[in-house]
């Protein structure tokens, strides 16, 4: 018998029990469906968070005191911007407060920083400047609004030279900056920055600093400038030679690739528990067909009695089972990517179609057919003709 | 003298039934040629039954030979044994045996399915075999929206479109009101003038009488 034979037989016995065939489908539905959103996700999240990190700057060393220690100073990124190779250096104190516009108030994170911050984090100033040297040397009381912020108290253009209230402390606004975008866990656009020397005089009370951003000359100097960073900032906290370091500088390429394989691990951890659904819908099938195989027992026998060979019978059984998996695996491919594409857009991060996890998806459950057909195909093919003749 | 289409040469089949061995067919030797129509008759017991099974290459002989259409059983596979059958033999059995929510001429394809016709052709020839059979107007009915008779009928066009050698009938009549037992029995006779040969397995001496011999089977052994 011709494959198109078979196809056309395993249809036309769907379109019989109709109501059957879509519930066994539905396990293989759900399961595909699921295995193609979580990966979708999975595959979201990575893309997001490499992009966001991408976007964080070039070139970008952070310095960050380990745990427990608050060894960083003001006076170590004035020494860390004396280093060779060093492009600029900002010092930042982060905490986070209300800010209020008129009627309106946003609770945002407010950093405490210098006039290169916008270099070393790649920002783009929109509207007026950035915090100036000056500026920031005499603690004046300005501010550079981030775009979500800029946002949020419908300031425009205009709010230039105006003045916000942040934790009721009158602010001068002198720049409202370019939109990063991306989303997820942080909102980079989401944030104020203010001269370093106000959060510490007015709202955090500390002289050390939470984090040094650095930006390196080249990324062929990466290493180099490290290197010379841990040297000096060893020295100026006067640490023994044995002695661990009282910080850890960690740059951009690190950064990403410990996300990356963060994110990579959830999206297999996710499509494998999804996984999981798939096998439970392909022991579904196995039951239909098990079922169908002795419902139709009488059927076999008339077909081999008609001439059908045992491997006819087979391959109609299996033809079966593999037909619901397919359509099921198709219908789930279908809904497991409108799925993924829905999270996307609320979470923010886009649809990203892969080809490769259609693929994988077609595949799977083209197995799954296979591996749970094949058993009550071989049952059927098995059946002597004379007892099956005699079924009732 | 033409070859015989049917050969056995002293035939056993026995059962093994709860350690005691059951001989439902007893060296039975027996011969029909090409274009005979050969009624099988006994009780039930008689091994008509095993005889069918036997006949039909459903089963094999414990002991003993048979050749169908020339060829030996016993030296046949599964497979080629299905391949030997489909091509040979058309089967009418007593319960019809029709495939259950398929229209009568679907019913009447699934041979030629097996034998790699194509659909043109398999159309065009189970609807030429229901219409001889005074089914032309009924080829999309499912069996349950046929009656008996017309059952019996789908199932005879079943087993004439793959233009067997031989007919194998076990029973035809034996769900059948006498009505449409006569119709049936006519069928086979109107088939049988028409050159083919035709073995019916009957419990019922009057129908066995359109048969131009007569087998009696008693206790797996031919009764003379």
């Amino acid at each position: 018998m011709s494959p198109l034979e078979l196809i056309r037989l395993a249809f036309s016995r769907l379109r019989t029990s109709r109501l059957r065939a879509a519930l066994t489908m539905l396990g293989v539905i759900i399961g595909v469906a699921s295995v193609v959103a979580l990966v979708g996700v999975g595959q979201g999240t990575t893309s997001n968070i490499t992009s966001r990190l991408a976007g964080l700057g070039t070139n970008l060393l952070t310095i960050n005191p380990t745990s427990g220690s608050s060894s960083l100073t003001l006076d170590d990124v004035t020494a860390v911007a004396a280093v060779a190779n060093v492009a600029a250096v900002a010092p930042e104190l982060q905490t986070s407060g209300t800010v209020a516009a008129g009627d309106k108030t946003t609770d945002t994170s407010i950093i405490g920083t210098n006039a290169s911050y916008a270099m070393v984090r790649a920002y783009k100033v929109w509207q007026g400047t950035f915090l100036t040297t000056v500026g920031v040397e005499q603690k004046l009381r300005t501010v550079v609004l981030g775009a979500t912020v800029a946002d949020d108290l419908s300031l425009g253009a205009d709010a230039i030279g105006t003045e916000v209230t942040i934790e009721g402390l009158p602010f001068e606004v002198v720049g409202i900056l370019q939109a990063k975008g991306g989303t997820g866990f942080q909102d980079p656009d989401d944030q104020v920055m203010i001269p370093v020397g106000v959060v510490q005089k007015y709202l955090v009370g500390t002289g050390s600093i939470r984090t040094i951003g650095v930006s390196v000359a080249s990324v062929d100097e990466m290493d180099a400038a490290k290197a010379d960073i841990t040297t000096l900032l060893r020295q100026r906290h006067e640490l023994a030679a044995t002695a661990t370091n009282d910080f850890s500088i960690l740059d951009q390429a690190q950064l990403l690739e410990t996300a990356s394989s963060i994110a990579g691990t959830l999206a297999l951890l996710l499509g494998g528990i999804a996984s999981i659904s798939l096998i439970v819908g392909g022991i579904g099938i196995m039951n239909i067909m098990l079922v169908s195989v002795r419902e139709r027992t009488r059927e076999i026998g008339i077909r081999k009695a008609v001439g059908a060979r045992s491997r006819d019978i087979l391959a109609q059984f299996l033809i079966e089972a593999l037909t619901l998996s397919l359509i099921g695996g198709l219908i789930g491919i279908v809904v497991g990517l409108g799925v993924s594409a829905l999270i996307g857009r609320v979470a923010g991060w886009g649809f990203a179609f892969s080809p490769t996890v259609v693929a994988v998806a077609v595949l799977f459950s083209l197995a799954v057919g296979v591996v749970f057909g094949v058993w009550p195909a071989r049952q059927a093919a098995r059946l002597d003709p004379i007892s099956a003749l005699r079924w009732e | 003298m033409v070859a015989p289409i049917i050969d056995l040469d002293r035939v056993s089949r026995t059962y093994a039934m709860g350690g005691l061995a059951v001989h439902a067919l007893n060296d039975v030797s027996l011969q029909v040629r090409p274009g005979e129509f050969v009624a099988i008759v006994g009780p039930s017991g008689s091994g008509k039954s095993t005889m069918m099974n036997i006949l039909g290459c459903l089963d094999r002989p414990s002991a003993g030979r048979y050749h169908l259409a020339g060829t030996s059983v016993a030296d046949l596979s599964d497979d080629a044994l299905a391949h030997l059958r489909s091509r040979t033999i058309g089967f009418v059995f007593q319960s019809y045996n029709l495939l259950p929510r398929t229209s009568a001429l679907d019913n009447v394809t699934t041979p030629l399915l097996y034998q790699n016709v194509s659909r043109r052709e398999r159309v065009a020839r189970a609807t030429a075999a229901l219409e001889r059979l005074g089914l032309g107007d009924r080829l999309a009915h499912e069996p349950s929206e046929l009656s008996g008779g017309q059952q019996q009928r789908v199932a005879l066009a079943r087993a004439i479109v793959t233009h067997p050698a031989m007919l194998l009938a076990d029973e035809p009549t034996g769900n059948l009101d006498s009505a449409a037992g006569r119709d049936v029995m006519a069928l086979l006779t109107e088939l049988n003038a028409a050159g083919r040969t035709i073995v019916l397995i009957t419990h019922d001496a009057e129908v066995a009488t359109a048969a131009s011999r007569q087998i009696h089977l008693r206790d797996g052994r031919i009764a003379a």
